[in-house]
């Protein structure tokens, strides 16, 4: 991997993609906000309606442009557009929702590409206040929907949690690569697929 | 504001104007009234798009086009248009106390874009003028 690349922080509304993004992002990051209108969903103020925008160069001088996706699913239309030619993901779940196995569920699939092909990290967050479900049960649902991939407890209003997120990322995708690569592929799991456009 | 808990009479007063914009100008085929967060308010359109799909790109849209406009430095955005082989969409936000609404208008090619213009100014600013004076009032709980 070299150049630039580009990632994807998918999740439900509220999950802390914004507050990720803004953590770690070298540059004033890109923001589309819009007066939140349903605080039945969530109580913030304001929700992403498009895109966030962020960029962090790591240590190896390789760029990474951080895309954030408005999560609720009348913005379904926009997941492909910021997915596309997208390395990784990152899938954020707030463990305080109703449903998070169920709003992991929703995300896994929207970005079933990415994630089957090992290139996507669950990241959950406010799991001090809210234990339950724990980290063995997001494991086991990924399990039943044909997916590995690493699931980490995060708060992402920490701008180490959200590196180590990505350090986990990239290492995820490195191996996947490697394995692809040692099985006679390509070396690039993910754009073999149609599902995600390079 | 929720639109979940938006009286019954704010929602036929945005209705009205979205049926006025409709019919007053040829060649429009829709028109849609949603919140800045991309929630369908009012609609009228005649072919077979979702209303609550556009709803939600218009919310998406105009914010993007604001967030160029900013990134630009161009100033304030006024509204943004996407000029099609079939028809064209006009989307820009509605000018009141509180940035809460959007509209958009969709209307055939041939339909003219001064016009259009104009005529979208001016239902935005109806539905400015209703909110306002809704959001004037005292407002039940939420």
């Amino acid at each position: 991997m070299n150049g630039e690349l580009k990632l994807l922080f998918a999740g439900a509304m509220g999950a802390g993609k914004t507050t990720a993004i803004r953590a770690i992002s070298e540059i004033p990051p890109i923001s589309t906000e819009a007066s939140n209108s349903d605080h039945a969903e969530c109580p913030k103020d304001e929700t992403t309606v498009a895109m966030d925008y962020g960029e962090i160069t790591l240590a190896t001088g390789e760029k990474l442009r951080l895309y954030g996706a408005p999560g609720q699913p009348r913005f379904q239309f926009m997941w492909p557009i910021l997915a596309a030619g997208a390395l990784g993901a990152v899938v954020l779940i707030d463990n305080s929702r109703p449903d998070p196995l169920g709003d992991l569920e929703l995300y896994v699939d929207a970005f079933r590409a990415l994630a089957e092909a090992g290139a996507a990290v669950v990241g959950v967050g406010r799991m001090d206040s809210f234990p339950q479900p724990t980290l063995e049960a997001y494991v086991e649902r990924l399990a039943t929907l044909d997916v590995v991939v690493p699931v980490m407890p995060a708060d992402v209003r920490r701008r180490d949690d959200v590196l180590g997120i990505l350090e986990t990322l990239l290492l995820q995708i490195e191996a996947t690569w490697a394995y692809d690569e040692a099985m006679g592929g390509t070396g690039d799991p993910v754009h073999q697929s149609s599902r995600v456009a390079p | 504001m929720s639109t979940r808990v938006m009286p019954q009479e704010l929602v036929a007063a945005f209705d009205d104007e979205i049926r006025r914009l409709h019919a007053r100008v040829a060649g429009v085929i829709g028109c849609v009234l949603a919140t800045t967060d991309g929630r369908r308010v009012s609609a009228v359109v005649d072919n077979e798009a979702d209303p609550q799909r556009v709803a939600a790109m218009v919310g998406s849209i105009v914010a993007l086009g604001e967030t160029i406009g900013r990134e630009v430095m161009i100033g304030r955005t006024q509204f943004v248009a996407v000029s099609a082989v079939g028809g064209m969409v006009l989307l820009q936000r509605v000018p009141a106390r509180r940035d809460l609404l959007v509209v958009g208008t969709l209307a055939r090619r041939n339909t003219n874009l001064g016009i259009l213009l104009h005529e979208t100014g001016i239902a935005a600013e109806a539905a400015g003028r209703i909110l306002d004076e809704w959001l004037g009032r005292d407002q039940p709980p939420a």
